[in-house]
């Protein structure tokens, strides 16, 4: 079994000597042996890589020279595992026929250098056999059937087969997967090859074809990568653009599809761990939502609102029959507050609920779902629907279906003031800014990295360090009189920046108004990135330290609005999106 | 100035205008500390910049590792990305230029050189030349940056490719490549090419590494009063002008002036890759003291050899190839390893600056080889233009229990 990461290894010459060709997709959960032997800041594919080599039972690994991270895994590779055949291939940049020729012979030597590991020998006609096999296989695939499924192409880099499962199970079809080695092979040059073979013609044709796949961005000239994707256009809802923290290439990509193609984007940042995929689910639901509705616009048609099945596939229940009230119930279950709030028919907010969440979310929903049916004054059999959104919002059971917190809060902003176009949430662990046509519907998001930077958890943990509770950070922060800066954005590196200035002995008036600034700076960047769109309201919790508020209005160089129950605009949202649903 | 990034034209003026009175300043109030090497090496080298930014008309974007050979015969001024960067840090906008490169979709993990690069081209700081000439070498950074450039603002990218390593074919390759290169050049600029004005540039280079060569070799042992700014301001003479009359008036200046110096006899120290010249910490240690000295930065001696003056375009291909960033990073520790027997410092620091993978990735590897020499070694982490990457507690910690360690 040998490994190898990258589309331009060349696969069919190993296979033709017999070996079993193995992509290393790596899922880590631990990188510390990585993080020792590379470095903390590479490219979280390559960290994970590097696990997956030392732990499985690879006969060699084949890297090629894609990038600097691969290059220095080449480097740790060779070093931590004499005895297999560890190599790397150069590729060129530019593709020519110079170039087609010095990485024929690049493949000849490096197949040479295998014969010598392995003692099996490379037979041209076999190899050749192989060729023709795979050019007249690829050459039958038909187009993929069209349906009214979502369609969706898929950008950037190293997608995980988890993003594509969760595509899948959310109905959606892939038209194609452009990331690292996604897209089928093809070898037009041995397409139809009949006859004797000149010497060193077959090895030159697969090191051309080879080169003049699709090109990855690595290449000098990539523009091949945005005509494949234009080819699908008038077919495509949507394209998600991978990336993987630390690969800086496919942000360029990114870049490019939003400015240059005028199809919805979604950039998804991963790092490779299982944690990182709460967030992801999230913010791909999200775009699916956002999609739906804009196919709905486009083909004018009446349907689900784009919400999302909860995963036990239960029938809603009926609206409550006999000319008795219609009341809903939308359940926001975030990673700091968990918020109820029950609508009658009319579109108006009956009662809700705000409490903390616990350490286990299924128990504050339940214990909000009682509060607030107390509140309203109703039972539980009264409520025709139920929507949950939030983090939490797949393990709510009582939840008839779920919604994004990204549409929820778009509906809920809408709700409370028509006029908004851009929402700023900053909530306990994510923060995001969405940009809302004048139905309220998502037109575009952004959400924050993977780091805490900028949420609510940060300004937590800055209150900690100033000894103050959070709720107390708004109003001394606007007694301040020196203006300090907080330059470090990360969590860790602020907290230490704040205990030096504590040492120091700076205001803590001072101190908070520099927590707040670095926050807004934040923000801004969010904004920025969704384009600066009259008017905006600030949502979620963190909507209450008046501190915050101000620091993003100097910088956005607007009034934000803010409703009286900012936590509540989610799971308004969320009550909204099942009164669409239910309400007879 | 953070303010007037947002006016392009008034924050132009701000740049031309700080980096003017700079120069009045050291030419009125030179540093009586600094030699006259060194003055003559800070002078020249801003200057160089200042003239450039206000003619984008007859000057080219580069990166570090460029061919700047071959421009320098076609009168081009190279600006490289890394050195504007560096400059903006000085003006210290290079927190808003970054901020601004981030917002709109480039990496926050991407290096800083290239993030406030792209900032300082949205801003409008850097008005676009009409060409960028780049090489794939030690960063792939380079081939996305200047693509984006090009798709946004039609500043034309030339790249070199720069092979894995060296062979026959390899040189042949490069060389094809500096050969479209300068047809390119020759189509844009209206000026033809002449080779033997690229022979003469090729021997003043050779020229000016003797007498550097011959700088270092008493550089390593005596105090020579520097900051941790002039060693990083070397780059303009061993890279960006590398091959032109100044350039090799300073090295010859240098060799001389260093002889005046007594031996050191404080600590000395070899610094590995890039260095944060604004760190407090560091500067507090390593500028214009006696007890400890840093001898030289490997990224200036990242090329040592002679080359062949009769076929300069191969010799340049060579050198790029050759380069001791290129290959796999045991070449790299290699040479880090013979440099240091060269210069036999108390101790060995290395930078990880944010975002460079292909350095970063490798510290390990340079960390046995430092062990099996036997050299103390420390790693610092941080960025070297960006403050808000660099923490002046963790480095100040780890620095003065390293210099505790080597005493």
């Amino acid at each position: 079994m040998i490994g190898y990461v990258c589309k331009y290894t060349p696969l069919e010459m190993f296979e033709s000597m017999g070996a079993e060709m193995v992509r290393i997709q790596p899922q880590a959960a631990d990188q510390s042996r990585a993080d020792a032997l590379l470095h903390p800041n590479m490219c979280s594919f390559v960290k994970a890589a590097l696990e997956d080599a030392l732990t499985r039972d690879y006969e060699g690994i084949v890297l090629t020279t894609c990038c600097d991270s691969v290059r220095r895994l080449y480097d740790a590779l060779k070093d931590q595992l004499p005895g297999r055949f560890i190599y790397i291939l150069d590729v060129p940049r530019k593709v020519n026929e110079f170039s087609a020729g010095i990485f024929r012979d690049n493949i000849a030597r490096m197949i040479r250098s295998y014969e010598d590991f392995s003692g099996k020998s490379f037979d041209q006609s076999s190899f050749l056999e192989i060729m023709k096999r795979r050019a007249a296989a690829a050459s039958l695939s038909g187009a993929p059937r069209r349906d009214d499924r979502l369609r969706v192409g898929l950008a950037g880099v190293r997608c995980s087969q988890g993003i594509k499962n969760l595509l899948e199970d959310h109905g959606v079809q892939i038209l194609f997967d452009m990331t690292c080695t996604g897209l089928k092979r093809r070898f037009p040059s041995f397409e139809g090859r009949e006859g004797q073979e000149e010497p060193g013609r077959t090895l030159y044709d697969y090191a051309w074809d080879l080169l003049n796949q699709v090109p990855c961005m690595r290449m000098v000239k990539a523009s091949g990568r945005q005509r494949y994707m234009e080819g699908f256009s008038d077919r495509l809802d949507g394209i998600i653009c991978h990336t993987v923290k630390f690969c800086d290439m496919y942000a360029f990509e990114y870049n490019a599809i939003k400015e240059s193609m005028d199809l919805p984007v979604l950039l998804v940042d991963t790092d490779l761990t299982a944690q990182s995929e709460g967030q992801i689910r999230t913010r791909i639901e999200a775009f699916l939502e956002s999609l739906k509705t804009a196919r709905r616009d486009k083909e004018g048609l009446a349907g689900a609102a784009g919400a999302v099945r909860n995963e036990s596939g239960r029938p809603p229940r009926p609206a409550g029959g006999g000319g008795r009230a219609m009341y809903v119930l939308g359940v926001d279950s975030g990673s700091t507050s968990t918020n109820a709030v029950i609508m009658d028919g009319d579109r108006k907010i009956v009662a809700f609920d705000v409490i903390r969440t616990g350490a286990k979310s299924g128990d504050s929903a339940r214990k909000a779902l009682e509060n607030v049916l107390e509140k309203a004054g109703i039972a539980r059999s009264d409520l025709a629907g139920i929507v949950s959104t939030g983090y939490g919002r797949v393990s709510i059971p009582y939840a008839d279906e779920n919604v994004t917190e990204i549409s929820c809060h778009g509906r809920g902003a809408h709700y409370f003031n028509p006029a908004v176009r851009t929402v700023l949430d900053i909530g306990g662990q994510d923060s995001k800014a969405i940009s809302l046509n004048e139905k309220g519907d998502v037109v575009d998001f952004v959400m924050n990295d993977k780091c805490a930077a900028g949420t609510g958890r940060f300004l937590e943990a800055m209150a900690r360090t100033l000894e103050i509770g959070v709720d107390q950070l708004g109003p001394v922060s606007m007694n301040w009189k020196e203006n300090i800066e907080i330059t470090s954005m990360c969590t860790v590196f602020a907290e230490s920046e704040v205990i030096s200035l504590i040492a120091r002995n700076k205001e803590i008036a001072d101190i908070a108004h520099g927590i707040h600034g670095a926050i807004a700076g934040k923000a801004f960047s969010l904004l920025k990135r969704v384009g600066l769109k009259d008017e905006f309201m600030m949502t979620g919790g963190v909507a209450l330290n008046e501190g915050v508020v101000k620091a993003v209005e100097e910088r956005v160089g607007s009034r934000l609005f803010i409703c009286d129950q900012p936590e509540i605009v989610g799971a308004v949202g969320a009550a909204l999106f099942a009164l669409e649903k239910y309400a007879g | 100035m953070k303010t007037s990034a947002e006016h392009p034209a008034a924050a132009r003026k701000l740049v031309d205008a700080g980096l003017t009175e700079e120069l009045a300043r050291m030419k009125l109030f030179p540093k009586k500390e600094m030699p006259s090497g060194m003055r003559k090496l800070n002078y020249w080298a801003m200057n160089k910049i200042r003239k450039a930014l206000k003619d984008p008309a007859s000057s080219c974007w580069t990166n570090i590792f460029a061919p700047v050979e071959i421009l320098e015969c076609f009168d081009l001024s190279c600006l490289s990305m890394e050195a504007l960067s560096s400059f903006m840090s000085g003006f210290k906008i290079e927190d808003h230029l970054i901020n601004g490169a981030e917002s709109s979709g480039i990496a926050p993990t991407m290096c800083s050189y290239h993030k406030n690069f792209i900032g300082g081209v949205d801003a409008g700081i850097f008005p676009p030349v009409p060409f960028s000439v780049t090489t794939s070498l030690a960063c792939d950074g380079n081939i996305s940056t200047f693509r984006h450039v090009e798709r946004k603002y039609g500043v034309k990218s030339y790249v070199i490719d720069i092979p894995y390593a060296f062979s026959r074919d390899a040189k042949g390759y490069v060389t094809g490549q500096l050969k479209d290169l300068i047809k390119a050049l020759e189509s844009r600029t209206g000026k033809k090419f002449d080779i033997d004005r690229l022979r003469q540039v090729i021997r003043r280079e050779n020229l000016s590494r003797r007498y550097y060569g011959r700088y270092l070799d008493e550089v390593s042992h005596r105090y020579y009063p520097k900051t941790l700014t002039l060693e990083m301001f070397l780059l303009f003479a061993t890279h960006l002008d590398i091959g032109t009359e100044d350039t090799l008036e300073i090295f010859r200046l240098l060799s001389r002036d260093v002889k005046k110096y007594p031996e050191m006899k404080g600590k000395r120290i070899f610094w590995d890759y890039l260095i944060p010249y604004y760190q407090p910490t560091l500067q507090e240690y390593f500028n214009y003291n006696e007890d400890f000295m840093i001898q030289a930065m490997d990224m200036n001696m990242d090329y040592m050899h002679q080359m062949d003056e009769a076929h300069p375009l191969e010799a340049l291909a060579e050198k790029m190839i050759r380069n001791m960033f290129n290959g796999p990073y045991e070449r790299r520790a290699t040479h880090v390893a013979k440099l240091v027997r060269h210069f036999q410092p108390d101790g060995v620091i290395s930078f990880c600056h944010w975002g460079c993978r292909q350095s970063s990735g490798g510290v390990n590897i340079l960390r046995e080889e430092m062990r099996r020499i036997g050299m103390p070694l420390l790693v610092l982490d941080g960025d070297a233009i960006d403050r808000r990457n660099s923490h002046d507690g963790q480095i100040k910690t780890r620095l003065e229990a390293f210099l505790e360690m080597i005493k």
